[in-house]
């Protein structure tokens, strides 16, 4: 893969993020659904994770974590660790144990979910600020309403893997 | 360049580490004020929110025009007969407001009076978060504002107060929000009491009321005011401001306390337009 190659992939897959991105910041949160609103960013971590492997998987969840960072309130720096760890994650587990298609994508879709809410949860029974009920009641609903939109994102990002150059073919 | 994600995995987790670290640090040292990237990103997002905000209103105005007018007009028909209602309350009251200034003047006191400098600002997001509440606004540092500032609806209803400043654009947590407590006042006992945002109550748009008064005996639909008082963090909030409104009573676990759940007296789903309380001067 050329540079030019390299160049046009990521930017290809950057642009395919943008309408993800307005969707989940300034769209979907506007109408949340019984009080919840959906989590598309880390989606397509997993989708591009899944399509392109680890390695590939982490420089992107670095890029979107910076995104998450800067649009979520919360623990600062922490999204951009938790999103290159969570694409190199599910790379390795969709190259390795999973299949990189669409089942493999929703099933590593639940696992990413569950681990950064379960992280959230973690972080906010150490500072004593919730009741574990009400976070597992929110954080289910909140996996459930995001894991609806797998079927819209990863196509988007299945759509881009089709149309940019790959260093390996699959 | 070849393959080059694919061998520096680890490299990448590295910079991801560091950066994350810089980010961390920076926040904690620069409390309140947003960091170069989510600045830059606050202000590359701004043109975006700005555009989405216009065009969201906009159908949601023609969508009102269309479906919602008998409703529209049954809410005017309420509000007129409110507004005559409270007329005739204002005219009652200025005869006691006469006689309060003329006692307050020959005791030697202050008249009372509350003067807030505001700065209009929209609000162009909702925050995506289903932890935390929160709004983006469409004024920052540029224009004078400041971590801690409360921010009111046109009514004068608390809607927040600003967590997070950028150049142009700020984020506030709203009044429902976990992290938010400050202390409130009955208007009707002038009884004390903690306001804070409750998880369980945030995502149906609530709060409650807190370590009441001995004896206090809340009505459905009392009125609770900011008290003035600082309770944590480091906003001092004016006093008077309208928080929200008694919509029940319950006791905690231990059936040992009471607290209220509060509707917040503004409509923080439908806000528009907001007002950022950058200095106060309010003497009661």
């Amino acid at each position: 893969m050329t540079t030019k190659d390299f160049t046009v992939k990521w930017l290809a897959y950057a642009l395919a993020l943008l309408p993800v991105w307005l969707m989940e910041c300034f769209l979907l949160s506007r109408y949340p659904i019984f009080g919840v609103k959906p989590m598309l960013l880390p989606l397509a971590v997993v989708a591009v994770a899944t399509l392109e492997g680890g390695a590939a998987g982490a420089g992107f969840g670095l890029g979107v974590g910076f995104l998450f960072d800067a649009m979520t309130p919360g623990v600062p720096g922490l999204p951009i660790l938790l999103l290159a760890l969570l694409g190199l994650g599910v790379g390795l587990l969709a190259q390795y144990a999973l299949r990189q298609d669409f089942v493999g994508c929703l099933l590593c879709s639940v696992l990413a979910l569950a681990a950064l809410d379960a992280l959230r949860i973690a972080f906010r029974l150490f500072t004593g600020a919730a009741p574990l009920g009400a976070m597992l009641t929110l954080a289910g609903k909140e996996i459930g309403w995001s894991l609806c939109f797998v079927p819209f994102v990863y196509p988007l990002f299945l759509w881009v893997y089709h149309r940019v150059p790959k260093a390996t073919v699959l | 360049m070849k393959d080059f994600l694919k061998q520096n995995g680890i490299l990448i987790l590295i910079i991801a580490l560091l950066l994350s670290l810089i980010t961390a640090v920076f926040s904690l040292t620069f409390g309140g004020l947003a960091n170069p990237f989510v600045n830059l990103a606050g202000i590359v997002a701004t043109p975006f929110r700005n555009g989405i905000h216009a065009f969201v209103t906009w159908t949601e105005g023609v969508y009102s025009d269309a479906f919602e007018r008998e409703i529209l007009a049954e809410e005017l028909e309420a509000l007129r007969q409110e507004n005559a209602r409270l007329q005739a309350e204002a005219r009652e009251g200025e005869a006691a407001s006469r006689e309060n200034e003329r006692l307050r003047d020959l005791l030697g006191f202050q008249q009372k009076h509350s003067e807030l400098v505001t700065e209009p600002a929209t609000v162009t997001a909702h925050g995506s978060s289903n932890w935390s509440s929160t709004l983006t606004i469409s004024k920052g540092s540029a224009n004078g504002l400041a971590a801690g500032n409360c921010v009111i609806d046109q009514y004068g209803n608390l809607v927040g107060v600003i967590s997070e400043v950028g150049l142009n654009w700020s984020t506030l947590i709203t009044v429902v929000d976990v992290d938010l407590e400050m202390g409130g006042l009955i208007a009707r006992t002038d009884g004390a009491a903690i306001i804070e945002g409750d998880f369980a109550l945030m995502s149906q748009g609530k709060l409650k009321l807190t370590y009441l008064p001995e004896g206090t005996q809340l009505l459905a639909g009392d009125t609770i005011l900011t008290s003035g008082l600082r309770s944590g963090g480091t906003a001092t909030y004016p006093s008077g401001l309208v928080v929200g409104y008694v919509e029940q009573m319950r006791s905690d676990d231990s059936n040992m306390n009471d607290y209220a759940i509060l509707t917040p007296a503004a409509a923080l789903d439908k806000l528009e337009q907001v007002f950022v309380i950058k200095s106060f001067d309010v003497v009661e």
